[in-house]
């Protein structure tokens, strides 16, 4: 053979393998994950349309993370905006927005064992039982009834004044038989349904667009606004924290914020006596607290911070960094004490954190 | 890679062949050292009619994939699909219609999936700071679309139908008539698929449950692409009237009626009839021209008019097959349109022209209907007005013939805004008329302004946005060579670097929505290698090859926003930094064969350049092949095409979670009646 018929042959090779051959897709390898004792379960967002939302998981002990748990335990893809988890009797429950659909693992393996799907635009689930539990929704004024054992969606809550194009409510907490929930986009109410009946038997006005919603051991109810944003034909305002009595369903104490603060992510630590919450800074306070401390727990450092959560046993503080959206972000583990204990690269918008006891 | 493109693929400077010919005349390469003085120093593709008409089904965007060295970002088949030069954005390109811009004011950019190749006759691609001659804001370069009149005597009439997989149907007609003084030409296309395309969803999976609802079974499902239907009209209305007395008429009037599903993400869980993702878009676009031609100067003006109505619904069954709307928002876009220009040349060494233009938006858009807190119904939106004026001035020298220099100073007004002077200097010389070697070179600034979403979209917008700028710089060596009748080649490399400040982007907000900001410093340089090969084999066999390959590394030199930022001095998301594209055709007697190639290199999708599982966009290549045969008949000349898509059935992604489809087919049948002949 020729020296050019060898050049020929090569030349054709490496056409060939330019025309076609080349695609690098890896898929189906699945790995086995035995995650012992406590952990913390990262839910990272992900950008809206990419479909690119991941799960995280930190052993706390070890201080070892992996990243991607959710497709490198199920060989698959987590969805389109990862927005909550909510851990039961050993299940994950991951409700992933732009999916319409709710994820079942097995938080030991981060093994799927069940989905819910069709939902409108979830945001979170609370149980009542293992056989029921509520989801709220984005863009749909109904909050969904599911049988989780079934994974079937089994009713609708419809919520007064709102329409398809305005609905919004997000967390929940229950107190006794009742259900508060918040309503966020364009809204400014708390809800409060009957879980006996499931119908919304009362409203409490706030201030504009509350982002959140959590109890404290004095079963008193805890939601920060954001006060809506220039421009906005619902109106922008100061946004503040409000303490409502659950009871009475009556606002007790009002703290107000500075016109265009954005305050998010109301948290409470594992006895339920201490508030955090994001406002460029981290801010802690006491439940019983009069007024807004002037000095805060961690101090904005070029970071935006957009997860929160606190250990329940130990108090540690976990901070979500989103960096620019679009890089892996980062979490920084404080003490209760605000002293920099670890910190490390998750996924892509890590906003939302689940503990595994 | 690049040896080995460069050693089988020589390609075109400009894509000089009409694949459907019988014979092909090699004869350019003695006129290429002729240099018109508009083109002094221009760094241009052409893309000829040839191109442009080779399938009723193909858009511009199809076009410029295989045949440009511009990065073409695609949603999917009759999906948005945008172009991008050199690195920098869409909304970087600027694109004119008959001299009209056609980039959205509200989104800055344009939508090539929404333009026919077979509505354009002709189409050039002015790179960097060779787009500053035709208008302000293209930092990475513009995209230059344009009717022509054709030379019709009396009446004559084309149509072409097409048929292909998903139930695809692609129907073209064109009638004309002309006569000394006047050229008269209505098109329509109708393009309608249900795109429901097969493919195997590897993101992913269904399960199988046992009776109480335990996973015994999991597998990857082969799926359709719901929600993917489209159906474009498109009908295209032209009037030129010539005096014979250098005095010429047009009017070009143009109208689109579409109707577009958006397909379903690949990670899709909700039921296929329980949602409804529309896209809708009426648009006409007209323009009336008038020029006056004389030996040695040429005025004209032009007077247009832009209507855009795209309403967009986002709907799920609540119940009893009853669909509500989740999203209902409404666009709507008005703009009207005068240009004055001149050309004086001064003997053969200087030409000066001027142009002015003027741009009136009416722009509003609703996104949501709310109620507020008062219980009154709302609008979140804006209604807002703008008006765009860009003026230029150039003078064009060649000291000697072998040598040109351009000049050109515009100055662009946004609003109440006005940029500083925008320079462009351009230069070429040819340094051997052995090879007809040219260098070519250039320099400019340039800036862009911020969109009507970048600074009143609600919520998000940002009033205090400041315009991009930036420097652009681009030099390089052209050839051509070639035996007339036997073969003709040439070449082109092309280095250029641009710095763009002030770049702007949108970003999710700790509020929970977008919000555009400036970003520092953006760089982006590389290379660009064209080139062309026409070869005569025999009296009836000829061969066409040309390719194009882009080196363009896009860099983001934005400030690090905290320690923890990963993105600085990383290449910019979506931007691959290897795109290269070849076609080669093969025609004998009535019989002509095409196969188109196109390569990307892996894109990221994040700013740190980190690969994630979750987030990989790898290389790949696409290749497609046409056969055609033409008839000539008493009555009518035919044609026959069959065309092969995606040819070895590649699974590949152009947007993360957006399926394409694989291999697929399409039959077109053209006839042509010769009406008294």
């Amino acid at each position: 053979m020729t020296i050019l018929s060898h050049i020929t042959r090569l030349a054709l090779l490496l056409a060939c393998s330019l025309m076609a051959g080349c695609m690098e897709w890896e898929y189906g390898y699945t790995e086995d994950f035995n995650f012992g004792g406590r952990g913390l379960y990262i839910v990272n967002e992900g950008n809206f349309q990419y479909g690119n939302a991941s799960l995280s998981f930190y052993n706390p002990d070890t201080r070892k993370v992996e990243n991607e748990v959710f497709f490198r335990a199920n060989a698959m893809k987590l969805g389109d905006v990862a927005q909550s988890i909510t851990i039961r009797n050993g299940i994950g429950w991951i409700v992933v927005n732009n999916s319409h659909a709710i994820f079942a693992i097995d938080i030991a393996s981060g093994k799927e064992i069940g989905r819910i799907t069709n939902l409108t635009s979830p945001r979170y689930i609370h149980f009542l039982s293992d056989e029921k539990a509520y989801v709220t929704q984005l863009w749909d004024n109904r909050i969904f009834i599911v049988n989780p054992r079934r994974r079937a969606i089994t009713g609708y809550i419809t919520c007064p004044a709102m329409t398809m194009e305005t609905g919004s409510t997000e967390q929940m907490v229950q107190i006794g038989k009742y259900v508060y929930v918040n309503c966020w986009s364009y809204q400014n109410r708390i809800l409060k349904i009957d879980t006996t009946t499931d119908t919304v038997v009362g409203e409490l006005e706030v201030g504009i667009q509350p982002t959140s919603l959590k109890s404290d051991r004095n079963g008193k109810l805890w939601t920060v606004t954001d006060g809506g944003y220039e421009n906005s034909p619902y109106g922008h305002e100061a946004p503040a924290l409000y303490c409502i009595d659950a009871e009475s369903f009556t606002i007790e104490r009002t703290f107000h914020f500075q016109k265009g603060d954005a305050p998010s992510e109301v948290m409470l630590n594992g006895a339920g006596d201490t508030l955090y919450w994001i406002n460029d800074d981290i801010w802690s306070m006491s439940v019983d607290a009069q007024h807004l401390p002037t000095r805060p727990f961690l101090r904005y450092n070029d970071t935006i911070y957009y997860g929160l959560s606190i250990d329940p046993s130990t108090g540690d503080v976990y901070v979500a960094d989103a960096i620019d959206y679009q890089q892996q972000g980062k979490i920084y583990r404080y003490s209760a004490e605000g002293e920099l204990l670890d910190e490390f690269y998750v996924g892509i918008i890590p906003g939302a954190f689940g503990w595994k006891e | 890679m690049l040896a080995v493109l460069l050693t089988l693929l020589p390609t075109a400077l400009h894509a000089q062949r009409d694949w459907s010919r019988q014979g092909i005349d090699i004869d350019e390469v003695t006129v290429m050292g002729k240099r018109p003085m508009k083109e002094i120093g221009l760094q241009q593709t052409k893309l000829d009619s040839a191109l442009l008409k080779e399938n009723i089904a193909l858009s511009i965007a199809d076009v410029l994939t295989f045949n440009s060295s511009i990065f073409v970002k695609s949603y999917g088949r009759a999906t948005l699909s945008t172009v991008a030069f050199r690195g920098t954005e869409a909304s970087h390109t600027q694109v004119t219609w008959n001299g009209m811009r056609l980039n959205n004011p509200m989104l800055g950019m344009v939508d090539f999936s929404m333009i026919p190749s077979y509505f354009i006759d002709d189409a050039s691609l002015l790179h960097g700071s060779s787009s500053i001659s035709e208008t302000g804001g293209g930092l990475g370069g513009a995209v230059k679309l344009a009717t022509k009149a054709t030379d019709t005597r009396g009446f004559n009439l084309q149509y072409i139908q097409g048929v292909g997989s998903f139930r695809t149907f692609d129907e073209f007609l064109r009638l004309s008539y002309g006569n000394d003084h006047w050229q008269l030409s209505t098109r329509v296309v109708y393009s309608s698929s249900p795109n429901d395309f097969r493919f195997v969803n590897r993101e992913k999976k269904e399960n199988i449950y046992d009776q109480d609802m335990n996973i015994v079974g999991q597998y990857y499902p082969t799926m359709r692409n719901r929600s993917g239907a489209y159906r474009d009209l498109h009908i295209l209305q032209e009037a030129y009237y010539n005096t014979g007395r250098g005095s010429r008429l047009g009017l070009s009037a143009w109208y689109i009626n579409s109707s577009r599903e958006l397909p379903r993400l690949t990670v899709d869980y909700g039921e296929e009839k329980a949602f409804e993702n529309i896209q809708r878009e009426q648009t006409f676009r007209g323009v009336v021209s008038w020029d006056l031609l004389r030996s040695n100067w040429k005025v004209g003006a032009r007077g247009g008019y832009t209507y855009t109505w795209s309403p967009y619904d986002y709907k799920r069954d609540v119940g009893n097959g009853h669909m509500a709307s989740m999203i209902r928002a409404r666009n709507r876009v008005s703009t009207i349109f005068g240009q004055m220009e001149g050309e004086y040349y001064i003997g053969k060494k200087w030409l000066f022209t001027a142009s002015l233009s003027a741009y009136q938006h009416f722009a509003y858009n609703r996104d949501k209907n709310i109620i507020t807190t008062a219980g009154e119904s709302s609008i979140v939106g804006y209604d807002k007005a703008r008006i765009e004026l860009s003026g230029a001035v150039s003078a064009k020298w060649k000291p000697h013939e072998r040598m040109g220099v351009a000049l050109t100073l515009r100055e662009d007004m946004f609003g109440r805004d006005h940029s500083p002077l925008i320079p462009a200097l351009l230069l070429d010389g040819v340094l051997s008329k052995h090879g007809n070697i040219t260098a070519k070179a250039s320099i400019s600034r340039n800036y862009r302004f911020p969109t009507l979403n970048d600074l009143y979209f609600l919520p998000g917008g940002n009033e205090n946005l400041r315009k991009e700028r930036g420097w652009s710089y681009d030099a390089g060596l052209e050839f051509s060579t070639g035996r007339k009748g036997l073969f003709s080649v040439s070449g082109s490399a092309t280095w250029f670097e641009s710095r763009i400040h002030d770049w702007i982007i949108w970003l999710p907000s700790p509020m929970g929505y977008y919000k555009p900001s400036n970003i520092e410093l953006v760089h982006s340089y590389g290379v660009e290698l064209k080139s062309d090969l026409q070869m005569q084999l025999s009296r009836d066999l000829h061969l066409n090859v040309s390719a194009t390959y882009s080196w363009t590394p896009s860099i983001d030199y934005g400030r690090n926003l905290s320690e923890a930022d990963r993105s600085y001095g990383k290449q910019l998301v979506y931007i691959p930094l290897h795109s290269a594209a070849a076609t080669a055709t093969l025609g004998w007697r009535k019989w002509s064969l095409l196969y188109k190639w196109c390569y990307y290199s892996e894109r990221y999708t994040m700013t740190s350049n980190d690969i994630m599982l979750t987030g990989t966009l790898p290389q790949y290549f696409m290749n497609n092949i046409t056969l055609e045969k033409g008839f000539s008949t008493r009555w009518a000349e035919l044609s026959l095409k069959g065309s092969v898509n995606n040819l070895f059935d590649e699974e590949y992604l152009s947007v993360l979670s957006r399926p394409m489809p694989g291999i697929n087919f399409e039959i077109f049948l053209g006839i042509t009646p010769k009406w008294g002949r």
